[in-house]
């Protein structure tokens, strides 16, 4: 029982960076912009979120740092991909290689790289977080946790409900169309990118801020690349993005437990869970029929306004 | 007639032999010494790459010298040649190298410049002019596990490591060996998390062992999170690489710490002096050499303490850790009564000794 508390009271710190970061995947590649650059978002948000802590000793501020930080850098993204129509492809990698670098350099230059910091507190709801079992396992979480599932619903509304939110995905669908009907393409591209970046960058500062309490050098750890899978995965959709990244977590929080209670698994099959349960999932998304129904129509592919297709 | 073939071979093998040997003592130094360092990590990375720049910064004292260096160099020939080859053009010759996976690159670069000589930590790649080192960590780990002991309430101790081979699993071993020293019932129940700089991994797996109970962690990774989630708990901890009281000062009860200078300043000093010849096995050294420990924290009593220094000078004095009769886990026997585990035997080992607790 204990051991079950444990585990899964660990579930959501371990989910929520898989959850926002594949969230802002969706918003931006709703717009038709395949972001393969979330690996290097998250590290920059991370390297960020440390930082901030460092110079402010707030961990909350830090927190929007890092969106911030990762919505920055990722207007070179932007640049590339809107503007100069770039291959989206080659730009999301470049940019993983433009953070890695870049953060290393910057925590490197000012001294964040292992640094103990004072990280984002746990906040039990008065009255709730003395509940058995369910105190520990729902009421005594941080505040990005508590937040994750308003964010969702946020981001769910306004792609769904709301004009913006309809505009953004016929540019995904659509952009020829969209922009005959005098929808500004190239703004609203730039604007998911940002958002997205945003969330990815959350995610990251979430990872260095509340859940390692440290920056080093590459921390992410293929994350990133955990949630684009999840994204293909969720086909787009919010909720079961939702639902694979506290999959992941859950067996993120497992791993080390099953091996501090001694039980006998082979290590080395145990790390390699959450990479066979992308593969697991990929080709379960495949075997449910077309993946590409759910793709937005125009993801990957410039606009140029004049090679009407 | 075949004892005449045995002659022949014996006296081929010893001309071979001799005519080896002026070529191994050929090395010759152009010039006066000129030392630079190309370091892995970047050099404030609270770890193995900052034991190194500070090794470099009291070379630099003691030799009344700059050493300049490069931070931050990945383990592939792209990265390291251009600053290693800037280095001998402007005139350095010995190259200090920082890691394992620059020994490719170190083993060209030294026959391709036969006048330079290099030194690798960690390496595996050894000739003329290229030696690589490593410290027998094992000496160090089995004192902080006896630090470890002594500072554990619950007698269950708890480590976080990367990846179970050779040079890991003798730090394990000997932690528990050294446990057992102050308690015999100690246990070291070990997660792998299967990277060296993953904090995430290693937080998570320092907080599980906490929950299991485990009151003392110690590490072979490279960054401080362990050392610092048990600080925030209110338990203890031992680190590698450096002293890590810096980044936990109320948890931290001993470390095992590089001093490469220590092993460095000689080296080059025979490099100078053209005495040097670098040994086909690389240099594998011991406690007080170019390693040595931080102990002891407050919950180490005094009592305890003279035990560990008392054990540290037996170690210097030629007492070996995996001494046998020694036995895994298992109950196989590893090492017989009076022989002590030989140093191939130890890159290699694969097994546990009893008090173990993990996957494999």
């Amino acid at each position: 029982m204990d051991f079950l508390v444990n585990w899964i009271s660990n579930v959501p710190g371990f989910a929520v960076p898989f959850a926002l970061a594949a969230l802002g995947l969706i918003l931006t590649e709703k717009s038709g912009v395949l972001s393969l650059g979330a690996e290097g978002f998250m590290l920059m948000g991370a390297m960020a979120g440390v930082g901030a802590v460092i110079l402010t000793a707030q961990p909350e501020l830090a927190l929007l740092v890092a969106a911030l930080a990762a919505a920055m850098v990722s207007m070179i993204f932007a640049v590339l991909v809107v503007i100069l129509r770039v291959n989206q492809v080659i730009a999301g990698l470049a940019m993983v290689f433009l953070c890695q670098g870049l953060t290393s350099l910057i925590a490197t230059l000012e001294g964040w790289t292992s640094r103990a910091i004072i990280g984002l507190a746990k906040l039990p709801i008065p009255g709730l977080a003395d509940l058995p079992v369910v105190g520990r396992i729902v009421f005594q979480q941080d505040i990005v946790v508590y937040l994750t599932l308003p964010i969702f619903f946020a981001v769910q509304w306004f792609l769904t409900r709301t004009e913006t939110g309809l505009k953004l995905r016929a540019v995904g669908e659509n952009p020829e169309a969209a922009d005959s009907a005098g929808i500004n393409v190239s703004l609203y591209r730039t604007g998911a990118i940002a958002a997205g970046a945003a969330l990815v960058g959350l995610a990251g500062g979430y990872l260095s801020v509340a859940v390692a309490k440290i920056w080093v050098d590459g921390m992410a750890g293929g994350r990133g690349w955990i949630a684009i899978a999840l994204v293909i995965f969720a086909r787009w959709h919010p909720w079961r993005a939702l639902f694979g990244a506290v999959l992941f977590g859950a067996i993120e929080a497992l791993i080390p437990r099953v091996a501090a209670v001694g039980i006998q698994v082979p290590q080395y099959f145990m790390l390699m869970t959450p990479y066979v349960a992308t593969l697991l999932v990929m080709i379960w998304a495949a075997m449910r029929g077309n993946v590409r129904l759910d793709e937005p129509g125009a993801l990957g592919r410039p606009h140029v306004r004049e090679e009407r297709r | 007639m075949r004892s005449s073939i045995v002659k022949a071979v014996v006296a081929g093998s010893l001309l071979a032999g001799l005519s080896a040997l002026p070529a191994l003592a050929e090395f010759k130094l152009d010039g006066d010494p000129k030392v630079a360092m190309i370091i892995f990590g970047p050099k404030n990375d609270g770890g193995w790459s900052q034991a190194f720049d500070e090794a470099r910064v009291r070379m630099e004292e003691s030799m009344g010298t700059k050493i300049p260096f490069v931070d931050s160099i990945p383990e592939n020939a792209t990265a390291i040649r251009p600053p290693v080859e800037l280095f001998i053009q402007k005139g350095y010759n010995i190259i200090i190298g920082s890691a394992f996976g620059y020994s490719d690159t170190f083993k060209e670069l030294a026959e391709q410049y036969p006048n330079v000589a290099f030194l690798n930590g960690a390496g595996i790649t050894n000739g003329p002019n290229l030696e690589s080192f490593y410290g027998r960590t094992y000496e160090t780990q089995y004192l902080c596990g006896m630090a470890a002991a002594a500072a554990s309430k619950t007698g269950k101790l708890g480590f976080v490591a990367a990846n179970p081979f050779g040079l890991v699993n003798w730090t394990v071993n000997a932690y528990e060996l050294g446990a057992k020293q102050i308690n015999p019932d100690a246990t070291t129940t070990v997660i792998f998390t299967g990277a060296w700089n993953d904090p995430v991994k290693e937080r998570a797996a320092a907080e599980a062992l906490i929950e299991q109970g485990i009151d003392v962690i110690g590490q072979h990774v490279d960054t401080p999170a362990a050392q610092i989630v048990a600080e925030e708990k209110g338990v203890w901890s031992t680190g590698h690489h450096r002293d890590l009281s810096e980044f936990a000062p109320k948890a931290v009860q001993c470390s095992s710490v590089w001093v490469w200078d220590k092993f460095l300043d000689p080296e080059i000093q025979k490099i100078a002096a053209g005495t040097w010849e670098p040994s086909p096995y690389g240099a594998f050294f011991h406690i007080g050499n170019g390693i040595d420990i931080a102990c002891c924290g407050d919950q180490v009593s005094e009592e305890n303490k003279a035990k560990i220094m008392a054990e540290r000078q037996a170690i210097i004095d030629g007492k070996h850790v995996f001494a046998g009769p020694l036995a895994d886990r298992d109950g196989n026997e590893k090492v017989k009564g009076g022989e002590v585990l030989g140093d191939g035997d130890l890159w290699q080992m694969d097994w546990y000794v009893d008090g173990v607790v993990s996957q494999q």
